[in-house]
Protein backbone atom coordinates (compact mmCIF):
# COMPACT_ATOMS: atom_id res chain seq x y z
CA UNK A 1 0.00 0.00 0.00
CA UNK A 2 1.52 3.47 -0.88
CA UNK A 3 2.10 6.02 1.78
CA UNK A 4 -0.74 8.10 2.30
CA UNK A 5 0.36 11.91 1.58
CA UNK A 6 1.19 14.29 3.98
CA UNK A 7 -1.82 16.82 3.22
CA UNK A 8 -4.56 15.22 1.08
CA UNK A 9 -7.75 17.67 -0.12
CA UNK A 10 -10.20 15.72 -2.21
CA UNK A 11 -13.39 17.39 -4.35
CA UNK A 12 -13.10 20.41 -2.41
CA UNK A 13 -15.76 22.89 -3.47
CA UNK A 14 -16.89 26.28 -1.77
CA UNK A 15 -19.57 29.56 -2.61
CA UNK A 16 -18.43 32.98 -1.84
CA UNK A 17 -21.14 35.51 -2.18
CA UNK A 18 -19.36 37.97 -4.16
CA UNK A 19 -21.52 41.31 -4.89
CA UNK A 20 -24.65 39.51 -4.30
CA UNK A 21 -23.60 36.63 -6.81
CA UNK A 22 -22.50 32.93 -5.84
CA UNK A 23 -19.45 32.03 -7.03
CA UNK A 24 -17.89 28.97 -7.53
CA UNK A 25 -14.47 30.10 -6.01
CA UNK A 26 -13.50 26.28 -6.05
CA UNK A 27 -15.17 23.58 -8.18
CA UNK A 28 -14.30 20.33 -7.08
CA UNK A 29 -10.34 21.09 -6.43
CA UNK A 30 -8.22 18.01 -5.48
CA UNK A 31 -4.44 18.20 -3.97
CA UNK A 32 -1.65 16.32 -2.16
CA UNK A 33 1.08 17.56 -0.70
CA UNK A 34 4.57 14.76 -0.06
CA UNK A 35 6.78 15.54 2.69
CA UNK A 36 9.55 17.60 0.86
CA UNK A 37 7.31 19.33 -1.11
CA UNK A 38 7.24 23.25 -2.41
CA UNK A 39 4.05 23.78 -3.91
CA UNK A 40 3.27 27.21 -5.61
CA UNK A 41 0.13 28.00 -6.51
CA UNK A 42 -0.88 31.09 -9.19
CA UNK A 43 -3.51 32.53 -10.81
CA UNK A 44 -5.24 35.30 -11.77
CA UNK A 45 -6.02 38.15 -8.82
CA UNK A 46 -9.38 36.84 -7.49
CA UNK A 47 -9.27 33.20 -8.67
CA UNK A 48 -9.43 31.77 -4.96
CA UNK A 49 -5.97 31.60 -4.24
CA UNK A 50 -6.30 32.65 -0.19
CA UNK A 51 -10.29 31.14 -0.43
CA UNK A 52 -8.13 27.75 -1.05
CA UNK A 53 -4.97 27.78 1.26
CA UNK A 54 -7.94 28.96 4.04
CA UNK A 55 -9.92 25.39 3.03
CA UNK A 56 -7.09 23.51 3.60
CA UNK A 57 -5.96 25.41 6.76
CA UNK A 58 -9.66 24.70 7.57
CA UNK A 59 -10.36 27.87 8.27
CA UNK A 60 -13.05 28.53 5.59
CA UNK A 61 -16.18 28.50 7.08
CA UNK A 62 -18.62 27.25 3.97
CA UNK A 63 -16.88 24.48 2.22
CA UNK A 64 -17.37 21.04 1.24
CA UNK A 65 -15.08 18.12 0.56
CA UNK A 66 -12.66 16.06 2.66
CA UNK A 67 -9.02 16.99 3.82
CA UNK A 68 -6.91 14.46 5.41
CA UNK A 69 -3.64 14.84 7.44
CA UNK A 70 -0.74 11.98 6.69
CA UNK A 71 -3.81 9.01 6.34
CA UNK A 72 -5.89 10.72 9.54
CA UNK A 73 -9.22 11.89 8.20
CA UNK A 74 -9.61 15.59 9.16
CA UNK A 75 -13.06 14.56 10.97
CA UNK A 76 -11.20 13.02 13.58
CA UNK A 77 -8.73 16.01 14.26
CA UNK A 78 -10.11 18.73 16.43
CA UNK A 79 -9.87 22.20 14.71
CA UNK A 80 -7.35 23.49 16.32
CA UNK A 81 -4.83 21.09 16.88
CA UNK A 82 -5.34 20.92 12.63
CA UNK A 83 -4.78 24.59 12.61
CA UNK A 84 -1.51 23.62 14.59
CA UNK A 85 -0.16 20.99 12.10
CA UNK A 86 -1.26 22.55 8.82
CA UNK A 87 0.12 26.17 9.62
CA UNK A 88 -1.39 29.09 7.71
CA UNK A 89 -0.23 32.27 7.33
CA UNK A 90 -2.44 35.02 6.14
CA UNK A 91 -0.93 37.62 3.51
CA UNK A 92 -1.27 40.69 6.03
CA UNK A 93 1.14 40.10 8.73
CA UNK A 94 -0.92 40.49 12.15
CA UNK A 95 1.30 42.33 14.27
CA UNK A 96 0.22 42.30 18.06
CA UNK A 97 1.21 45.12 20.62
CA UNK A 98 4.33 44.07 22.35
CA UNK A 99 7.49 43.20 21.63
CA UNK A 100 9.54 41.17 19.07
CA UNK A 101 9.93 38.29 21.61
CA UNK A 102 6.15 38.78 22.82
CA UNK A 103 4.65 38.15 19.23
CA UNK A 104 6.97 35.55 18.78
CA UNK A 105 5.59 33.86 21.61
CA UNK A 106 1.91 34.33 21.26
CA UNK A 107 1.14 31.10 20.47
CA UNK A 108 2.56 29.57 23.36
CA UNK A 109 -0.39 32.02 25.16
CA UNK A 110 -2.93 29.70 23.74
CA UNK A 111 -4.65 26.85 25.22
CA UNK A 112 -3.59 24.84 21.97
CA UNK A 113 0.20 24.35 23.13
CA UNK A 114 -0.96 24.37 27.45
CA UNK A 115 2.07 22.65 28.77
CA UNK A 116 4.63 22.90 25.95
CA UNK A 117 7.41 25.35 26.79
CA UNK A 118 7.79 28.72 24.80
CA UNK A 119 11.07 28.90 22.76
CA UNK A 120 13.83 30.99 25.03
CA UNK A 121 15.65 34.31 23.88
CA UNK A 122 18.31 32.75 23.15
CA UNK A 123 16.49 30.28 20.24
CA UNK A 124 14.26 33.47 19.12
CA UNK A 125 17.49 35.45 18.45
CA UNK A 126 19.12 32.69 16.20
CA UNK A 127 15.76 31.78 14.23
CA UNK A 128 15.59 35.91 13.72
CA UNK A 129 19.11 35.41 12.64
CA UNK A 130 17.58 32.89 10.22
CA UNK A 131 15.42 35.12 8.23
CA UNK A 132 18.40 37.63 7.99
CA UNK A 133 16.47 39.49 10.89
CA UNK A 134 20.29 40.40 12.25
CA UNK A 135 19.47 43.95 13.34
CA UNK A 136 16.21 43.55 15.06
CA UNK A 137 16.48 43.20 18.82
CA UNK A 138 13.73 40.83 21.04
CA UNK A 139 12.74 44.06 22.77
CA UNK A 140 11.53 46.20 19.85
CA UNK A 141 8.31 47.59 19.74
CA UNK A 142 7.11 45.04 16.84
CA UNK A 143 4.52 48.00 15.65
CA UNK A 144 7.33 49.78 14.60
CA UNK A 145 9.22 47.36 12.19
CA UNK A 146 8.69 47.85 8.72
CA UNK A 147 6.43 46.17 6.98
CA UNK A 148 9.13 43.78 5.17
CA UNK A 149 9.79 42.94 9.14
CA UNK A 150 6.77 41.97 10.45
CA UNK A 151 6.06 39.84 7.49
CA UNK A 152 9.30 37.69 8.85
CA UNK A 153 8.65 38.01 12.50
CA UNK A 154 4.97 36.96 11.47
CA UNK A 155 6.61 33.61 9.16
CA UNK A 156 9.14 33.08 12.48
CA UNK A 157 6.06 32.79 14.83
CA UNK A 158 4.36 29.47 12.83
CA UNK A 159 7.43 28.03 11.41
CA UNK A 160 8.90 27.70 14.83
CA UNK A 161 5.51 26.61 16.59
CA UNK A 162 6.61 23.42 14.33
CA UNK A 163 3.72 22.64 11.75
CA UNK A 164 3.68 19.76 8.94
CA UNK A 165 2.50 21.94 6.30
CA UNK A 166 2.97 25.35 5.97
CA UNK A 167 0.51 27.33 4.13
CA UNK A 168 2.16 30.51 3.25
CA UNK A 169 0.02 33.64 1.42
CA UNK A 170 2.50 35.38 -0.80
CA UNK A 171 5.23 34.95 1.99
CA UNK A 172 8.08 37.11 0.06
CA UNK A 173 5.27 39.66 -1.18
CA UNK A 174 6.78 42.50 1.14
CA UNK A 175 10.35 41.43 0.96
CA UNK A 176 13.26 42.39 -0.89
CA UNK A 177 15.66 40.00 -2.50
CA UNK A 178 18.30 39.78 -0.41
CA UNK A 179 15.25 38.92 2.25
CA UNK A 180 13.49 36.85 0.06
CA UNK A 181 16.69 34.38 -0.67
CA UNK A 182 16.45 33.83 3.70
CA UNK A 183 13.73 33.18 3.97
CA UNK A 184 13.55 30.32 0.98
CA UNK A 185 16.29 29.06 2.57
CA UNK A 186 14.69 28.42 5.37
CA UNK A 187 11.55 27.25 3.59
CA UNK A 188 13.79 25.26 1.92
CA UNK A 189 15.25 23.66 5.35
CA UNK A 190 11.48 23.23 6.24
CA UNK A 191 10.45 21.08 3.34
CA UNK A 192 13.89 19.32 3.66
CA UNK A 193 13.75 17.82 7.33
CA UNK A 194 10.25 16.46 5.94
CA UNK A 195 7.93 19.39 6.05
CA UNK A 196 5.28 20.58 2.78
CA UNK A 197 4.50 23.48 1.71
CA UNK A 198 1.68 25.18 -0.48
CA UNK A 199 2.32 28.79 -1.66
CA UNK A 200 0.47 31.36 -2.90
CA UNK A 201 2.66 33.47 -5.20
CA UNK A 202 2.25 36.25 -7.80
CA UNK A 203 6.23 36.89 -8.35
CA UNK A 204 8.23 34.73 -10.73
CA UNK A 205 9.48 31.52 -9.96
CA UNK A 206 12.49 31.39 -7.39
CA UNK A 207 13.22 28.19 -8.15
CA UNK A 208 12.25 26.80 -5.14
CA UNK A 209 8.93 25.54 -5.98
CA UNK A 210 8.84 21.27 -6.69
CA UNK A 211 5.35 21.68 -8.10
CA UNK A 212 3.73 24.37 -10.06
CA UNK A 213 -0.56 24.70 -10.12
CA UNK A 214 -2.30 27.00 -11.64
CA UNK A 215 -5.97 27.53 -9.79
CA UNK A 216 -8.18 29.53 -12.07
CA UNK A 217 -11.53 29.28 -12.95
CA UNK A 218 -12.50 27.07 -9.81
CA UNK A 219 -10.24 24.05 -10.99
CA UNK A 220 -6.72 24.15 -10.02
CA UNK A 221 -4.02 22.54 -12.61
CA UNK A 222 -0.53 21.14 -12.44
CA UNK A 223 2.09 23.23 -14.62
CA UNK A 224 4.65 21.48 -16.55
CA UNK A 225 7.91 21.90 -15.86
CA UNK A 226 7.47 22.41 -12.26
CA UNK A 227 10.81 20.72 -11.16
CA UNK A 228 13.50 23.34 -10.00
CA UNK A 229 14.40 25.20 -12.41
CA UNK A 230 17.99 24.49 -14.60
CA UNK A 231 19.63 27.53 -13.01
CA UNK A 232 18.41 26.31 -9.10
CA UNK A 233 21.57 24.70 -7.88
CA UNK A 234 20.41 22.84 -4.58
CA UNK A 235 20.49 19.47 -4.81
CA UNK A 236 17.04 17.84 -4.92
CA UNK A 237 17.30 14.60 -3.34
CA UNK A 238 14.18 13.29 -1.76
CA UNK A 239 14.47 13.81 2.16
CA UNK A 240 15.90 11.62 3.86
CA UNK A 241 13.19 11.13 6.72
CA UNK A 242 10.26 11.36 4.80
CA UNK A 243 9.23 8.15 6.88
CA UNK A 244 9.83 9.11 9.96
CA UNK A 245 7.29 11.89 9.52
CA UNK A 246 4.45 10.61 7.70
CA UNK A 247 4.70 7.40 10.13
CA UNK B 1 -48.39 81.97 45.21
CA UNK B 2 -47.21 78.71 45.46
CA UNK B 3 -48.79 75.29 46.89
CA UNK B 4 -46.13 72.95 49.07
CA UNK B 5 -46.87 69.20 50.24
CA UNK B 6 -44.49 67.70 52.92
CA UNK B 7 -42.02 70.64 52.04
CA UNK B 8 -41.97 70.03 47.87
CA UNK B 9 -43.14 73.15 46.10
CA UNK B 10 -45.82 71.77 43.81
CA UNK B 11 -45.48 72.31 40.26
CA UNK B 12 -48.96 72.82 38.46
CA UNK B 13 -50.10 73.20 35.13
CA UNK B 14 -49.46 76.98 34.68
CA UNK B 15 -45.79 76.46 35.73
CA UNK B 16 -45.22 73.81 33.26
CA UNK B 17 -46.75 75.89 30.40
CA UNK B 18 -44.08 78.22 31.82
CA UNK B 19 -41.49 75.64 31.34
CA UNK B 20 -42.47 74.96 27.88
CA UNK B 21 -42.30 78.73 27.02
CA UNK B 22 -37.97 78.12 26.76
CA UNK B 23 -38.46 75.19 24.41
CA UNK B 24 -41.08 77.12 22.14
CA UNK B 25 -38.28 79.69 22.09
CA UNK B 26 -35.58 77.57 21.36
CA UNK B 27 -37.81 76.16 18.65
CA UNK B 28 -38.69 79.75 17.14
CA UNK B 29 -34.66 80.19 16.99
CA UNK B 30 -34.24 77.01 15.21
CA UNK B 31 -36.90 77.88 12.24
CA UNK B 32 -35.38 81.38 11.98
CA UNK B 33 -31.77 79.81 11.99
CA UNK B 34 -32.51 77.02 9.72
CA UNK B 35 -31.21 74.59 12.49
CA UNK B 36 -33.67 72.06 11.10
CA UNK B 37 -33.73 70.72 15.28
CA UNK B 38 -37.59 71.99 15.68
CA UNK B 39 -39.21 69.08 14.23
CA UNK B 40 -36.86 66.35 16.53
CA UNK B 41 -37.45 68.90 19.46
CA UNK B 42 -41.13 69.26 19.15
CA UNK B 43 -41.41 65.34 18.98
CA UNK B 44 -39.08 65.28 22.50
CA UNK B 45 -41.10 67.88 23.95
CA UNK B 46 -44.19 65.82 23.16
CA UNK B 47 -42.93 62.87 24.07
CA UNK B 48 -41.59 63.82 27.44
CA UNK B 49 -44.98 64.74 28.87
CA UNK B 50 -46.49 61.91 27.34
CA UNK B 51 -43.85 59.66 28.88
CA UNK B 52 -43.57 61.10 32.41
CA UNK B 53 -47.41 61.88 32.64
CA UNK B 54 -48.00 58.16 32.39
CA UNK B 55 -45.55 56.96 33.84
CA UNK B 56 -46.31 59.07 37.71
CA UNK B 57 -49.97 58.28 36.73
CA UNK B 58 -48.66 54.61 36.85
CA UNK B 59 -46.60 55.02 39.57
CA UNK B 60 -49.35 56.11 41.57
CA UNK B 61 -51.44 53.48 40.84
CA UNK B 62 -49.06 50.71 41.64
CA UNK B 63 -48.21 52.38 44.77
CA UNK B 64 -51.93 52.33 45.34
CA UNK B 65 -52.78 48.82 45.03
CA UNK B 66 -49.52 47.13 46.90
CA UNK B 67 -49.28 43.84 45.35
CA UNK B 68 -45.64 42.18 44.98
CA UNK B 69 -46.72 40.38 41.57
CA UNK B 70 -47.60 43.88 39.93
CA UNK B 71 -43.98 45.81 41.24
CA UNK B 72 -42.12 42.21 39.58
CA UNK B 73 -44.36 42.56 36.58
CA UNK B 74 -43.05 46.30 36.11
CA UNK B 75 -39.63 45.23 36.52
CA UNK B 76 -39.59 42.12 34.09
CA UNK B 77 -41.36 44.80 31.25
CA UNK B 78 -38.78 47.30 31.82
CA UNK B 79 -36.26 44.67 31.27
CA UNK B 80 -38.38 43.72 28.31
CA UNK B 81 -37.98 47.55 27.03
CA UNK B 82 -34.13 47.46 28.23
CA UNK B 83 -33.29 44.58 25.89
CA UNK B 84 -35.04 45.93 23.27
CA UNK B 85 -32.75 49.29 22.90
CA UNK B 86 -29.72 46.76 23.26
CA UNK B 87 -30.65 45.23 20.08
CA UNK B 88 -31.46 48.77 18.22
CA UNK B 89 -28.20 50.26 19.44
CA UNK B 90 -25.82 47.09 18.07
CA UNK B 91 -26.62 47.13 14.31
CA UNK B 92 -23.26 45.70 13.67
CA UNK B 93 -24.64 42.34 16.02
CA UNK B 94 -25.32 38.99 14.59
CA UNK B 95 -28.44 37.99 14.88
CA UNK B 96 -30.78 36.15 17.27
CA UNK B 97 -29.34 38.71 20.22
CA UNK B 98 -32.31 38.87 21.86
CA UNK B 99 -32.47 36.37 24.36
CA UNK B 100 -28.89 36.85 25.31
CA UNK B 101 -29.62 41.02 25.90
CA UNK B 102 -32.64 39.76 27.68
CA UNK B 103 -31.40 36.85 29.95
CA UNK B 104 -28.21 39.57 30.86
CA UNK B 105 -30.40 42.38 31.65
CA UNK B 106 -32.68 40.58 33.51
CA UNK B 107 -30.05 38.54 35.83
CA UNK B 108 -28.50 41.67 36.77
CA UNK B 109 -31.70 43.77 37.01
CA UNK B 110 -33.17 41.23 39.17
CA UNK B 111 -30.17 40.41 41.25
CA UNK B 112 -28.92 43.66 41.94
CA UNK B 113 -32.20 45.39 42.37
CA UNK B 114 -32.83 43.09 45.23
CA UNK B 115 -30.16 42.71 46.71
CA UNK B 116 -29.68 46.10 47.10
CA UNK B 117 -33.54 46.61 48.86
CA UNK B 118 -34.07 43.64 50.71
CA UNK B 119 -29.99 42.79 52.03
CA UNK B 120 -28.57 46.53 52.28
CA UNK B 121 -31.75 48.64 52.97
CA UNK B 122 -33.89 46.21 54.41
CA UNK B 123 -37.33 47.18 53.10
CA UNK B 124 -40.72 45.81 54.57
CA UNK B 125 -42.56 44.58 52.50
CA UNK B 126 -39.53 43.49 49.91
CA UNK B 127 -41.74 44.58 47.23
CA UNK B 128 -42.21 48.30 48.61
CA UNK B 129 -42.61 49.89 45.03
CA UNK B 130 -41.75 53.39 46.26
CA UNK B 131 -37.67 52.34 46.72
CA UNK B 132 -37.75 48.72 44.55
CA UNK B 133 -39.28 50.27 41.22
CA UNK B 134 -36.75 53.74 41.29
CA UNK B 135 -33.70 51.41 42.45
CA UNK B 136 -34.78 48.91 39.03
CA UNK B 137 -35.07 51.83 36.98
CA UNK B 138 -31.57 52.98 37.96
CA UNK B 139 -30.27 49.57 37.76
CA UNK B 140 -31.71 48.58 34.47
CA UNK B 141 -31.19 51.83 32.51
CA UNK B 142 -27.11 52.32 33.79
CA UNK B 143 -26.47 48.63 32.79
CA UNK B 144 -28.56 48.86 29.57
CA UNK B 145 -26.35 51.67 28.39
CA UNK B 146 -23.35 49.63 29.22
CA UNK B 147 -24.44 46.26 27.56
CA UNK B 148 -25.15 48.07 24.27
CA UNK B 149 -21.58 50.18 24.50
CA UNK B 150 -19.92 46.93 25.51
CA UNK B 151 -22.05 44.53 22.57
CA UNK B 152 -21.63 47.40 19.99
CA UNK B 153 -18.19 47.61 20.60
CA UNK B 154 -17.34 43.77 20.59
CA UNK B 155 -18.94 43.36 17.15
CA UNK B 156 -17.48 46.41 15.51
CA UNK B 157 -13.78 45.79 17.05
CA UNK B 158 -13.99 41.83 15.90
CA UNK B 159 -14.92 43.15 12.05
CA UNK B 160 -11.82 46.04 12.54
CA UNK B 161 -9.33 43.38 13.75
CA UNK B 162 -10.40 40.36 11.43
CA UNK B 163 -6.77 40.15 10.30
CA UNK B 164 -5.88 39.41 13.84
CA UNK B 165 -8.33 37.11 14.47
CA UNK B 166 -7.58 35.08 11.36
CA UNK B 167 -4.16 34.75 12.40
CA UNK B 168 -4.67 33.86 15.86
CA UNK B 169 -7.23 30.95 14.78
CA UNK B 170 -4.96 30.07 12.10
CA UNK B 171 -1.92 29.53 15.22
CA UNK B 172 -4.68 27.73 16.85
CA UNK B 173 -6.99 29.77 18.84
CA UNK B 174 -10.00 28.81 19.92
CA UNK B 175 -12.83 31.64 19.56
CA UNK B 176 -12.48 32.88 23.35
CA UNK B 177 -9.07 33.33 22.77
CA UNK B 178 -8.86 35.02 19.63
CA UNK B 179 -12.26 37.28 20.60
CA UNK B 180 -10.58 37.98 23.70
CA UNK B 181 -8.80 41.45 23.08
CA UNK B 182 -11.90 42.44 21.61
CA UNK B 183 -13.82 41.27 24.40
CA UNK B 184 -12.00 43.44 27.33
CA UNK B 185 -11.37 46.51 25.34
CA UNK B 186 -15.69 46.52 24.82
CA UNK B 187 -15.85 45.87 28.94
CA UNK B 188 -14.04 48.85 29.60
CA UNK B 189 -16.02 50.78 26.78
CA UNK B 190 -18.93 49.72 28.77
CA UNK B 191 -17.98 50.74 31.80
CA UNK B 192 -16.16 53.87 31.68
CA UNK B 193 -18.72 56.18 31.52
CA UNK B 194 -19.70 54.97 34.96
CA UNK B 195 -16.41 55.07 36.45
CA UNK B 196 -16.05 58.39 35.00
CA UNK B 197 -19.36 59.56 36.17
CA UNK B 198 -18.39 58.19 39.81
CA UNK B 199 -14.88 59.80 39.74
CA UNK B 200 -16.92 63.18 39.19
CA UNK B 201 -19.57 62.81 41.42
CA UNK B 202 -19.80 65.19 44.10
CA UNK B 203 -16.94 67.26 42.49
CA UNK B 204 -18.45 68.25 38.95
CA UNK B 205 -22.26 67.48 39.73
CA UNK B 206 -24.84 66.33 41.97
CA UNK B 207 -26.24 63.01 41.23
CA UNK B 208 -29.37 62.71 39.98
CA UNK B 209 -30.64 60.86 43.11
CA UNK B 210 -29.09 62.35 45.75
CA UNK B 211 -30.66 66.13 43.87
CA UNK B 212 -33.91 64.52 44.02
CA UNK B 213 -33.82 63.66 47.27
CA UNK B 214 -32.40 67.20 48.08
CA UNK B 215 -35.17 69.08 46.29
CA UNK B 216 -37.86 66.80 48.30
CA UNK B 217 -36.56 67.93 51.78
CA UNK B 218 -34.07 65.29 52.86
CA UNK B 219 -30.89 65.88 54.77
CA UNK B 220 -27.99 66.04 52.59
CA UNK B 221 -26.19 63.31 54.75
CA UNK B 222 -28.92 60.84 54.24
CA UNK B 223 -28.99 61.85 50.47
CA UNK B 224 -25.45 60.89 50.58
CA UNK B 225 -25.56 57.08 52.02
CA UNK B 226 -28.50 56.87 49.18
CA UNK B 227 -26.61 58.10 46.61
CA UNK B 228 -23.27 55.77 47.28
CA UNK B 229 -25.14 52.67 47.09
CA UNK B 230 -26.64 53.63 43.72
CA UNK B 231 -23.56 54.02 42.32
CA UNK B 232 -22.25 51.31 43.22
CA UNK B 233 -25.13 49.48 42.81
CA UNK B 234 -24.92 50.76 39.47
CA UNK B 235 -21.11 50.03 38.63
CA UNK B 236 -21.76 46.18 39.58
CA UNK B 237 -24.83 46.14 37.62
CA UNK B 238 -23.21 47.76 34.69
CA UNK B 239 -19.92 45.78 34.89
CA UNK B 240 -22.45 42.41 35.44
CA UNK B 241 -24.45 42.65 32.74
CA UNK B 242 -21.57 43.71 30.41
CA UNK B 243 -19.53 40.73 30.68
CA UNK B 244 -22.65 38.02 30.72
CA UNK B 245 -24.06 39.82 27.92
CA UNK B 246 -20.36 39.51 25.89
CA UNK B 247 -19.41 35.89 27.13
CA UNK B 248 -23.01 34.88 25.96
CA UNK B 249 -23.02 36.10 22.38
CA UNK B 250 -19.25 36.79 21.23
CA UNK B 251 -19.46 32.71 20.03
CA UNK B 252 -22.34 33.87 17.07
CA UNK B 253 -19.75 35.22 15.17
CA UNK B 254 -17.62 32.19 14.99
CA UNK B 255 -18.94 28.40 12.94
CA UNK B 256 -18.43 26.02 14.90
CA UNK B 257 -15.37 24.63 14.14
CA UNK B 258 -13.97 27.88 15.41
CA UNK B 259 -13.65 30.18 12.76
CA UNK B 260 -14.64 34.16 12.67
CA UNK B 261 -17.26 35.04 10.06
CA UNK B 262 -16.04 37.54 8.03
CA UNK B 263 -18.30 40.18 6.42
CA UNK B 264 -18.04 38.08 3.15
CA UNK B 265 -19.44 35.27 5.16
CA UNK B 266 -22.14 36.41 6.54
CA UNK B 267 -25.83 35.93 5.91
CA UNK B 268 -27.08 39.12 5.66
CA UNK B 269 -30.29 38.84 7.15
CA UNK B 270 -31.22 40.09 10.39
Amino acid sequence: MPEPALLAASDLVALLRVDGREVRVLDGVSFELEPGAIADITGPSGSGKTTFLRALARLLPEVTGSLSLAGTPAEQIAPSAWRNSVALLPQKPAIFSGSVAENLRIPWTLKVRHGASAPTDEALRLALLGVALTDVDLERDAARLSVGQQARVALLRVLLTGPRVLLLDEPDAALDDASADAVGARLREFADAGGAIARVRHHRSDGLATHRYLLSGGSLGAIPGGAPAPEFLHDHTPPSNAEEVSS
Amino acid sequence: MTDTVGGVILIGPAQLALATLFVVFVGILSIRLSLGITRDLAVATVRTYVQLLALGFILRWVFGIDSSWLVVGLVLLMVLAAARIILKRSPDAPPGLFGSAFVSMALTGFLITFAVTGVIIQVEPWYLPQYVIPLAGMVIGNSMNGIALALERMFSDLDRREDEVLALTALGATPWEAAHPAIRDALRAGLIPTINSMAAAGIVFIPGMMSGQILAGADPVTATGYQIVVMLMVAAATALGSVMALVLTYRRRFTEDGVFLETGFRDETR
